[in-house]
């Protein structure tokens, strides 16, 4: 794992996500703040804690090949189900040495466990992940 | 009517990417009061007339509305496109399966709660009713996808 949790303060909200498998996608109803937090993780990456982070979505130029190129990181791909094909998936399930957090609701073809399946929850301005029910 | 594609097409009568769709398009579209209203149902958010929003992640425009948002009113705005639904949540589904007469592509099923006299139309060809009939044909279209090794 690359991180097993990120943690930190976007006022008024604290997040503290931890991740429990390789993989792991964020899914639940829309408007629960999925974006917000990919967008707030485009700062965070700057930072030399989470310089690892690699984001992705449907803006990014040559996703597949700028992917592939990824080793040792923690990577988040916004818009995943349109997004991410055959080829992609496998990548993710083979391509061992990075750590995924997908905003994806279609996990066929995906080496998951029920760990995996998160979704984010506020509560008191507290930001977590958790199991999806 | 709610019409559904199973097999994605690449045509400019689809809708593929709802956010790239939206903020070039149907979000610089006036909203009406039922949009607006369909704005706080799905993002808890407050539309203002120069198409700023307000929510509890704070403020920006109304290209900052969550892509089940957008999707939603991809739909609204222009029923007479297919537009994917495949990055909508529950809670975006439920509203846009009690909707009538638009066209959708999802290429799996969504278990979302589907109005019992809801008409649906598969591929344009066969009709069920309810959530039922939208499941039973699922599972028939699995068992094909299984003949024919999809």
């Amino acid at each position: 794992m690359v991180y097993r949790n990120i943690a930190f303060q976007a006022d008024p909200f604290s997040y503290d996500l931890t991740f429990e498998d390789r993989i792991t996608l964020v899914g639940g109803d829309s408007a629960t703040g999925k974006t917000v937090l990919y967008e707030i993780l485009e700062d965070l990456r700057l930072t030399d804690e989470y310089k690892a982070i690699k984001l992705f979505n449907y803006k990014s130029d040559r996703f597949l090949e700028s992917l592939r190129q990824c080793r040792d990181n923690f990577i988040v791909i916004d818009n995943a189900d349109i997004l991410i094909d055959d080829d992609i998936r496998k990548f993710i399930n083979f391509e061992f040495s990075n750590q995924y957090m997908l905003f994806l609701r279609n996990c066929d073809g995906l080496n998951v466990s029920d760990n995996s399946f998160k979704v984010l929850k506020l509560e008191d301005n507290r930001i977590t992940l958790e199991e999806e029910l | 009517m709610i019409d559904i594609y199973t097999e994605k097409k690449e045509s400019k009568d689809w809708i593929l990417q709802n956010d790239l769709y939206f903020n070039l398009n149907t979000g610089n579209e006036e909203m009406t009061e039922n949009e607006i209203n369909l704005i706080h149902r799905v993002d808890d958010a407050k539309l203002t007339p120069d198409k700023h929003i307000e929510t509890k992640y704070g403020l920006g425009t109304i290209r900052n509305l969550s892509s089940g948002c957008k999707t939603l009113l991809n739909i609204v705005k222009h029923p007479e496109k297919v537009v994917c639904v495949e990055e909508c949540g529950p809670n975006v589904l439920k509203i846009i399966f009690a909707m009538d007469n638009i066209k959708i592509y999802m290429s799996r099923p969504s278990f979302v709660e589907i109005p019992d006299d809801a008409k649906i139309r598969f591929n344009d060809a066969e009709v069920v009713t309810g959530g039922t009939g939208y499941h039973t044909w699922w599972s028939k279209e699995y068992e094909r996808r299984e003949v024919n090794g999809l």
